[in-house]
């Protein structure tokens, strides 16, 4: 099994325990994807866990957007805004970033 | 009689009964095998009605296949329609005693074989140039061609050229085959040729590809009326799932409006 | 438009020249032991595996007779050669219909023929070895059982019904996809493809009754489990997670609103899709099926309705009478303890396009057209609707309701190339469980035919708007679009060209 900061991994990247989520570890993600993490970012990646805390799901990207847009003003609360940020989507790669499984289904 | 007349006579009842027993197996598999699902395929027929207007435009005029290719259509249904011609044709030799009226007058049909080894010479050019038949065919798909064409050519000879059999013995031994009256082979050693192939064909039918002929009267494809919301279409091996009527599965709280 | 250009390219992408092995590989991750035991399947590969497999083959083909027909009937034309748009896309040969369904009858041929038993080279016969089994996990994992092949078979013989039957080996031989098999766990456990639990749903609907109400003023409401509905809304899981997928659900939503028939959604079948077609296991997918039969039952609606699933629509349409009995005519006791609960003057069950295709044929919908002229629309007709189902029960309804849904909304909708829509219609690349990042590769290069006739539409009619009826499709084209230089917004539901236009007359007594 793979692992990143001796934590494990499934084979898409994805953390198997939630709970062996750091900061560190986003953080070491977001570099072998080539990405810096902004403040928006880590506004993302924060909701993304509260929201997993409180429903044991990510949320959809509509109610993620409308949060953020909450939280980062109606011009960044939209999908495009949000592909800028995680271009592999934020569901997908959000969801990595923060230590949460991947969303499967259609999607 | 000679010896190599007993020979093919023999090897035409043996190929018969690969064909008769080998076919009857076949379609007795094909009629059995139950279809558990609807899986028609578009454009797919609402009724019965629709269902053989399907068949006709397939059978009859390849109707899926001049969708795909047009070349391969035109090679394709020539030969079997030439095929299909050339049979009748040659029912008069197969004829015992009397032979009825109309079948003197399938002359003309011999030159259906012109079609016939355009359609073969055309099916098998593609086999050899295309790379996509080229990569999907196996030595019997050529061999099967080749075989075709042979009989094709050394029946050709027999009309059109000057190899003609003496007609009578050639009647006289095919009757004989369906009336068991055995009789000798005419001297022309062509004419074996011509035949041997033939029976061959036979007796790899239900062997072989060959099965696309009846196969395609039971694919569920064709065969099912797109009508499964409105009636229930349940295969034995299916409907004893049902057995056990209430479904075990979970309940759960539902608000009232 | 280049009359020149059809005669060329009759399917208006080259047809390639073969590249042997351009796609070969391992195939997608394989499902853990954990996965595949969730499902009955082993978790790993049995030691005698091809003992057990070509006894499954024998099964399977005993049960089906479509792939015992199918096995024994192909000609080997080459009709089907150029048909697949994995084929047309990767030039691997290995991707063209036949080659694929040869894969499985190559060591049908080699154990149950007496040709290939005798003379097994001259037929191509092999036998089931490593390299085989390899082949097969990795091509009949691309092969989205889009039945596009299908069409042009002069046997009829349809790929997918191998291509089921040869992942239904695998799995009893405990090699299973792991896409797929987690995506059934999660159906068996939780309802749906997400595995989204039912608090998660049920703020989600809140979520979008709020926006709705935000963008029109009026209360359109989103219900969940409510018991004597009228309607029952099965729509894929997607539809409260993705985007675009979720202006879908809003169109739906506004349509019910209008309709005035009273609907619901139920938490428990919270998933229209059914991926136990993908993997060719009767029983899974039966499953499925009875999730919603019990729904059904436990809400006492009058009718059940599907969402914009492709796969979906096909399952529900042509196999849930058998599998369940969601359907009409049914002489049995078991199929008729819920069809007499449902209302026989309605198909059942119904499309949703179906619905709203009805609603706008009796006047009961008022639309603000103009609201979609910045769209220039093009419809995707998916493969599992276009030549698996029907709509409106009449000759190719399927075809023709979405389209008359859409024009109904939109000023301005433009087919593609008649080649690449309705029988013909090329896949999006991303059916039958290979829409996983694993295949994205697969996934770019299959979706070339639709892209270039997208193209074609773009640039003659200056097409700008993508409509389809799936999930699958939705997702998928949202991906690969911007790999095609489009843009991924461009992809829409047809409910949210119906949401975008439809006027609700509530707003409009307001404004009075
Ligand atoms: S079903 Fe579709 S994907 Fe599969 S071989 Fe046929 S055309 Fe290709
Ligand atoms: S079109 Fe049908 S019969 Fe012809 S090669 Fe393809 S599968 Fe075989």
């Amino acid at each position: 099994m793979a692992e990143i900061l001796g934590a494990e991994v499934d084979e898409e990247g994805y953390l198997l325990k939630v709970s062996d989520w750091t900061a560190d570890i986003a953080q070491a993600m977001s570099e072998e994807d080539g990405i810096e993490l902004s403040p928006e970012h880590w506004e993302v990646i924060n909701f993304l866990q509260e929201y997993y805390e409180e429903y044991e799901f990510a949320p959809a990207v509509r109610v993620l957007t409308k949060a953020i847009a909450k939280k980062l003003g109606n011009d960044k609360g939209n999908s495009r805004y949000l592909y800028s940020l995680f271009p592999y989507g934020p569901a997908k790669q959000g969801c990595r970033f923060a230590g949460l499984p991947k969303p499967t289904g259609c999607v | 009689m000679s010896l190599i007349s007993i020979f093919l006579i023999f090897f035409f009842y043996v190929s018969a009964l690969i064909f008769i027993s080998g076919l009857s197996y076949k379609l007795i598999q094909y009629r059995r095998t139950p279809a558990p699902l609807k899986i028609p395929i578009a454009p797919s027929a609402l009724d019965k009605k629709g269902v053989l207007l399907r068949y006709f435009r397939e059978i009859f005029l390849f109707a899926s296949l001049f969708k795909a290719n047009k070349w391969t259509w035109l090679f394709g249904w020539s030969f079997h329609l030439a095929l299909v011609l050339l049979f009748f044709r040659h029912l008069v030799y197969f004829w015992p005693g009397e032979v009825p009226l109309i079948l003197y007058k399938t002359e003309s049909l011999k030159y259906a074989a012109y079609p016939l080894i355009f359609g073969l010479l055309g099916l098998l050019a593609r086999r050899v140039f295309v790379d996509r038949i080229r990569y999907i065919s196996a030595p019997s798909d050529y061999l099967m061609l080749l075989v075709f064409i042979f009989i094709a050519l050394t029946g050709m000879m027999m009309t059109f050229a000057n190899y003609h059999p003496n007609i009578l013995m050639v009647k006289n031994f095919a009757s004989g085959l369906i009336t068991f009256k055995w009789s000798e082979l005419p001297g022309e050693i062509i004419f074996v040729f011509h035949i041997l192939p033939v029976f061959c064909i036979i007796a790899i039918f239900p062997l072989s590809k060959l099965l696309h002929a009846p196969g395609v009267f039971f694919a569920p494809t064709f065969n099912q009326v797109d009508n499964a919301r409105k009636k229930r279409h349940l295969s034995d091996w299916a409907s004893k799932k049902e057995d056990n009527l209430e479904i075990n599965l979970e309940s759960k709280n539902l608000k009232d409006k | 438009m280049s009359t020149d250009n059809q005669i060329k390219l009759p399917t208006y992408v080259e047809t390639p020249s073969i590249r042997k092995d351009s796609m070969a590989g391992d195939g997608p991750f394989k499902a853990s032991v954990e996965i595949q035991n969730k499902l009955g399947f082993p978790g790993e590969k049995v030691e005698n595996w091809q003992q057990v497999a070509i006894n499954k083959m024998a099964e399977t083909k005993s049960k089906y007779k479509s792939v015992q027909v199918f096995l024994d009937s192909c000609m080997k034309c080459g009709a089907c050669t150029d048909k697949c748009h994995y084929f047309l896309g990767t030039a691997d040969p290995k991707n063209m219909p036949v080659a694929r369904q040869d894969l499985f009858r190559s060591v049908y041929r080699r154990h149950f023929t007496f040709a290939g038993k005798y003379f097994p080279r001259l037929v191509g016969a092999k036998d089931f070895d490593e390299d085989m089994l390899n082949d097969w996990y990795n091509y009949f994992h691309q092969c989205s059982q889009c039945r596009r092949c299908a069409v042009f078979c002069p046997s009829g013989i349809d790929t997918a019904e191998i291509s089921m039957a040869a992942r239904e080996v695998m799995n009893v031989i405990g090699v299973g996809q792991k896409y797929t098999n987690q995506i059934l766990g999660k159906v068996k456990k939780i309802g749906n493809n997400l595995g989204m639990p039912e608090p998660a749903l049920k703020d989600t609907l809140m979520d979008l009754e709020e926006e709705i109400k935000e963008d029109t003023g009026v209360d359109v409401k989103l219900p969940i489990d409510i018991k004597n509905s009228e309607i029952l809304m099965v729509s894929p899981s997607a539809d409260f997670f993705a985007e675009p997928h979720i202006d879908g659900l809003i169109g739906y939503a506004k349509v019910f609103h209008e309709s005035g028939v009273s609907w619901t959604l139920s938490s428990y079948a919270s998933e229209a899709a059914n991926f136990g077609m993908f993997i060719g296991n009767y029983d899974v997918m039966r499953e499925g099926a009875l999730r919603i039969r019990k729904a059904a039952l436990d809400l006492n609606v009058k009718r059940v309705i599907i969402g914009e699933c492709g796969h979906a629509w096909r399952v529900a349409y042509s196999f849930w009478n058998t599998l369940s009995g969601i359907g009409t005519g049914a002489e049995d006791e078991y199929a008729m303890r819920l069809q007499n609960q449902l209302d026989s003057q309605y198909p059942q069950p119904q499309h949703m396009i179906e619905f709203t295709y009805d609603l706008i044929k009796n006047n009961k919908l008022t639309f603000e057209k103009s609201n979609n002229d910045h769209r220039v629309v093009t419809f995707h007709d998916s493969c599992n609707v276009a030549r698996g189902s029907n709509m409106g029960d009449i000759e190719n309804g399927q075809f023709i309701l979405p389209r008359e849904v859409i024009k109904a909304a939109c000023n301005n909708f433009i087919d593609m190339p008649k080649n690449t829509i309705k029988s013909s219609t090329f896949c999006c690349g991303g059916g039958a469980g290979l829409l996983t990042d694993d295949l994205i590769d697969l996934r770019i290069k299959g979706a070339k035919p639709r892209m270039h006739a997208l193209r074609k539409s773009e640039q003659e009619s200056g097409v700008n708007t993508l409509a389809a009826i799936c999930a699958i499709c939705k997702s998928q084209f949202s991906k690969v679009l911007p790999n095609y230089d489009f843009d991924p917004y461009m992809v829409v539901s047809v409910h949210q060209l119906v949401s975008d236009a439809i006027v609700l007359s509530e707003s409009l007594k307001q404004k009075d």
